[in-house]
């Protein structure tokens, strides 16, 4: 039996087709643009493309993400945080921890063996936190987003950065810029802050090994690098672990037609 | 909407009708003292309002949290009246309730209509740092009205002693001399004794009602009662709010009786913490389409609500004290009796540790059967938000889930209806509720 | 000046310090939030009072415990005692005072071993003649409680001794600051700031006997720099050396600027006031605290604040004031636009700056600048 999960993000959709409620058939994305309806439409028929398979075929779509509600196809919905659970349990049994970091939103669960949720803490308001702070960071420091991450590993250097708020801390990277610093300390100061945050929201809801780390962020390393230093344990990163919610909201579907 | 399917009879509250009119009543007679003659001064919800009553039977005052309240209600006046603060130099992050009422002032609008009635006197009291303060800007902003605060952050309940009851009693003697000096009125100990006995009858009265919600059904939900505990904050010491707690508690007695519930599918049973963000009360709405329903919050039981522990633990209605046995019958007794009885306010105890608050919101989730907490992280109120992060993990710890959610209870602005509503989802998925009907 | 780094020194150390006292005297140490500790009480009993400030470092553990609209002051407080780095201290208090550091002290107590703490019921009315009752009979409770704790009775000539070490204190840095009326101060305000943080970390007889020894000095130095537009900083907790520093060093051809007088708890408003004298200690003491210069948030009906910063405007002949706060400090923003129009209806121009756990140097010194331009623009007409 093939489900199929939507996961409706802020920046872009992510598509899983899933079989038996085991084994992963495709996976696609695409930015969410202006019409979200017909980027989900044709996400969804680029992932269908991949496995050979039909819309007839899919006898389940759950969708999840912030417009989950506005997903066409989808039969019902779930949220990130239980779809993060779902996912990321389904790929490494023993997480009990799951950091969601996407383009607006920082999120941290707690979860049992069965991937339900105990506990979970959503970053507020301010973006900071997120990657949509990373975009605005990486463009002040004009690098393309994908090498924030590889610069600041070049870096060994700590400069103190408050990231309350972006549009200050902006400024601060304005500052550093001005004062000739190198690039690679002020984008490991930029991840640092980041990840500083990001770890408050954790201790928030407390962590027990396994902890994994999903969202689109969670592809830069040295934020990686950065969440271990500060909590002090390693932090698991799936291969791809931008689809962790869409395979979630996957595994969801064939729950709910009895299949797991 | 799709049908609600619920197991529990619901009906309206009788007394809904009179409890709008009081409050009607109230916001008029206070913008319409000085055509009769009368007296208008404006204070906190938790000023000693029984003192000024012995002024005479036209004394009528404007309390400005619930005012405060009023004005985030109504949204476009509400943000009117934080621009004209944030523009006299006011930070945003202030006391969203005593923003919208120096808004008031600065626009010259009353939020009921007509120009904003100019108080004769101010009669606070301080705990929070911003009571007094609150009204020493009032002062300025209006040219100069003559204020007094009582100080009553004199420690927590469990420490009470005669030195602390004596730093207050001595301030509202000090405080009755200061209202004579600006009225010129001769002070009535009869009308201040009457006021007194009142106080002591509300704020019971309105305890033993929430008392009620223990029961399974809730005969109400919290949403309602932010419309009846309003009254106590408005003038606990009124014969007509005494009297009209006293009715309320009758009929909401009946409805426990009869099996009348609050909310016909209540399968899940929540409390708040915090005032609401007053402008998306249609939070609480949505919770009853997952069959959710919230029973209230030490707020709404302990910002007027007067309790005590019994000897069986349970968290009860605190008993007056003409029922004590206690005299009252001249100004030192009553006033001793008013400053004794107002110490063990559940809403005072937290500004000494969260602890103490803990404790209580542990109480309250084990005695009226909680499933979960939701707590209002208040950006508009430092001293109800004092300490709730260790509320928090207390809960937690206690073994009840909590969902947070931030916002402000008087600044549209700082709250995010679509992002709390999909906190609620995530919560209810928590707790293993599925939405009935959208 | 080899004076002057005893103090920077005991505030850069000031942990190994504290550590190294309890060692040399066996006494104990208490951690205090907030100047309206009775500190007296506790010299009295040979406990070394020690002020709980932070360390302006981002951090990321008070997250579970304080929400974070509260200051950032407090929450740094905080971290400082999740992070280990007040382990020695035997005792620690809170006098009342603001709800943010409150949340410092309750979070404190609960989530780190401590022997001995204290919540001290410091009266909001100061101006209420009910308050010395009151205060005196919450400083009798507390010296049964020290006594309790340290196993040993406080008589009441330590009491006095203790008032006269305090009071000799204050004495000496009145004169300190006094000294920089002059024309030419023979101090720069991040130098005066570091002395009077000093005074809040250190036994207060080896900190007379430093100032003693300044004050021999310090009225012959002359300075490098220019004096400059004669600056004022008020405001809340500031502990923010940083800052000074970058006003006091900007070019000295186009921005030459000097700190000549402070108005913060962490400044004159600690020591501003000597306790009187009475014949009975405690009443001295309670005389004291409910007559010195008030933190905003006991500073009601009347402002009494504002004619005292006016005051210190005249006598210290200040050009521009600088009103800064801690970011959320509601006590403070209760009272800037009051305290800035005061200073602006006496002809002396406000820069606002919010104060977080770390200075955004490259704006402030914009506006900085900015404003010593203005201020500068004056002198022309």
């Amino acid at each position: 039996m093939i489900t199929a999960g939507i996961d409706m993000g802020a920046k872009n959709i992510k598509v899983v087709l899933l079989e038996d409620g085991k084994r992963i058939l495709a996976k696609s994305q695409l930015p969410v643009g202006t019409d979200t309806k017909a980027a989900t439409e044709r996400a969804f028929a680029e992932a269908l493309g991949k496995a050979g398979l039909k819309m007839d075929d899919v006898r389940h779509i759950t969708s999840t993400g912030t417009g989950r509600t506005t997903a066409p196809y989808a039969k019902d919905n779930v949220t990130e945080v239980s779809a993060g659970a779902k996912g990321a349990v389904f790929l490494h049994p023993g997480t009990r921890t799951v950091i969601d970091v996407g383009a607006e939103e920082g999120k941290c669960l707690r979860c049992d063996a069965a991937g339900k949720v105990i506990d979970f803490a959503v970053n507020e308001k301010c973006a900071a936190g997120a990657g949509s702070f990373m975009e605005a960071m990486a463009r002040a420091l004009e690098v393309p987003l994908e090498e924030l991450g590889p610069l600041a590993l070049k870096s060994t250097k700590t400069i103190p950065m408050n990231a309350q708020c972006a549009v200050f801390a902006e400024s601060e990277v304005v500052t550093l810029v001005h004062q000739k610093t190198a690039k690679e300390d002020i984008a490991r100061a930029v991840n640092d802050a980041i990840a500083d945050r990001i770890t408050s929201m954790v201790r928030k809801v407390g962590f027990d090994p396994d902890v994994v780390l999903i969202g689109g962020v969670a592809r830069n390393k040295a934020f990686v690098e950065a969440i271990k230093r500060n909590l002090q344990i390693q932090v698991m990163v799936p291969e791809d672990p931008e689809y962790v919610g869409a395979l979630g909201a996957a595994l969801a579907a064939a729950e709910l037609e009895g299949v797991r | 909407m799709a049908e609600r399917k619920g197991k529990y009879p619901t009906e309206p509250l009788k007394c809904w009708e009179k409890a709008k009119k009081i409050r009607e009543d109230y916001y008029r007679n206070y913008a319409t003292a000085h055509e009769r003659g009368g007296l208008r001064w404006a204070g906190g919800a938790w000023s000693f309002d029984a003192i000024p009553a012995g002024l005479g039977e036209d004394v009528y005052p404007l309390t400005s949290e619930p005012y405060g309240a009023s004005c985030a209600y109504n949204k476009p006046f509400s943000l009117r009246c934080l621009e004209a603060t944030e523009k006299a130099g006011y930070a945003r992050d202030l006391c969203a309730y005593m923003r919208n009422y120096w808004g008031s002032i600065l626009l010259n609008e009353y939020v009921f209509g007509g120009p904003f009635p100019k108080p004769d006197f101010l009669w606070q009291d301080h705990i929070c740092c911003s009571h007094a303060k609150w009204y020493q800007v009032v002062s300025e902003l209006e040219g100069g009205i003559p204020h007094f605060c009582i100080d009553v952050a004199v420690g927590p309940e469990t420490e009470i002693n005669e030195n602390k009851i004596e730093y207050i009693v001595g301030q509202m003697h000090d405080g009755i001399e200061f209202l004579e000096r600006v009225t010129g009125r001769k002070y009535r100990d009869d009308l201040l004794i009457k006021a007194v006995k009142n106080h002591f009858r509300s704020t019971s009265t309105w305890a033993k009602v929430c008392e009620l919600n223990k029961n399974i059904p809730a005969p109400l939900d919290e949403k309602t009662m932010y419309s009846l505990y309003v009254l106590g904050t408005l003038h606990k010491s009124s014969q007509v709010v005494a009297d009209f707690y006293e009715e309320l508690y009758k009929e909401v007695k009946d409805r426990v009786e009869r099996g009348i519930a609050a909310i016909p599918n209540e399968r899940c049973r929540v409390m708040s913490d915090t005032q609401p963000p007053w402008g998306f009360l249609g939070v609480f709405r949505y919770l009853e389409k997952f069959g959710c329903v919230s029973i209230g919050s030490l707020y709404t039981f302990g910002l007027i609500g007067a309790w005590e522990v019994d000897e069986n633990g349970e968290w009860v209605h605190r008993k007056t004290p003409m029922e004590r046995g206690v005299t009252i019958n001249d100004r030192d007794s009553a006033l001793r009796a008013l400053a004794e009885w107002e110490l063990h306010k559940p809403e005072w105890q937290h500004f000494y540790s969260p602890q103490l608050k803990s404790e209580m919101m542990i109480r309250i989730a084990r005695q009226w059967k909680l499933n979960g907490v939701m707590l209002h992280y208040n950006r508009g109120c430092e001293g109800l938000s004092l300490g709730i992060a260790e509320n928090r993990l207390a809960l937690l710890k206690a073994g009840f889930p909590v969902m947070i959610f931030e916002g402000n209870m008087g600044d549209e602005r700082e709250f995010d209806m679509t992002r709390t509503m999909s906190r609620i989802d995530a919560f209810m998925e928590t707790l293993g509720m599925k939405k009935e009907f959208d | 000046m080899r004076e002057l780094e005893t103090f920077s020194s005991w505030v850069k150390d000031r942990h190994e310090y504290a550590k190294d006292w309890k060692k040399r005297t066996g006494g104990r140490v208490l951690g205090y939030f907030c100047t309206y500790v009775p500190e007296e009480i506790l010299y009295a009993a040979g406990v070394l009072p020690v002020r709980v400030l932070g360390s302006h470092e981002p951090q990321n553990v008070t997250e579970p415990h304080i929400f974070g609209m509260f200051c950032p002051f407090c929450r740094d407080c905080l971290a400082q005692g999740l992070k280990g780095r007040y382990s020695y201290l035997d005792g620690l208090m809170i006098a009342q005072s603001c709800l943010h550091i409150r949340q410092a002290y309750t979070s404190w107590v609960l989530h780190i071993p401590i022997g001995f703490s204290y919540y001290l019921c410091m009266p909001h009315k100061v101006q209420s003649k009910r308050s010395y009752k009151f205060l005196r009979g919450e400083l009798e409770t507390f010296k049964n409680a020290v006594e309790k704790w340290t196993g040993r009775k406080i008589e009441e000539a330590a009491l006095r001794e203790a008032i006269q070490v305090y009071n000799e204190n204050r004495r000496l840095m009145r004169q300190l600051f006094d000294l920089r009326k002059r024309e030419e101060p023979p101090i720069s305000g991040e130098e005066a700031m570091t002395i009077s943080l000093a005074e809040q970390m250190v036994d207060k007889k080896e900190h007379n006997a430093a100032l003693k020894e300044l004050l021999g000095k310090l009225p012959q130095r002359k300075r490098e720099r220019p004096t400059g537009t004669r600056l004022m900083i008020v405001g809340s907790e500031d502990d923010d050396l940083a800052f000074l520093h970058m006003v006091e060093n900007l070019n000295k051809d186009q921005y030459p600027a000097t700190f000549v007088i402070d108005e913060h708890c962490t400044g004159t408003r600690y020591f501003w006031n000597e306790a009187p004298e009475d014949s009975d200690p405690l009443m001295a003491i309670a005389r004291r605290y409910i007559e010195r210069p008030p933190c905003p948030s006991k500073d009601w009906e009347e402002r009494k604040r504002i004619p005292h910063i006016l005051q210190l405007a005249r006598d210290f002949k200040v050009q521009g004031a600088i009103v800064m706060q801690q970011k959320f400090c509601d006590p403070h923003e209760l009272d800037t636009v009051a305290i800035r129009k005061a200073l602006e209806k006496e002809g002396i121009k406000t820069l606002f700056l919010e104060f977080d756990v770390t200075v955004p140097a490259g704006q402030f010194r914009i506006r900085v600048e900015a404003f010593l331009e203005t201020l500068k623009q004056e002198d022309l007409f």
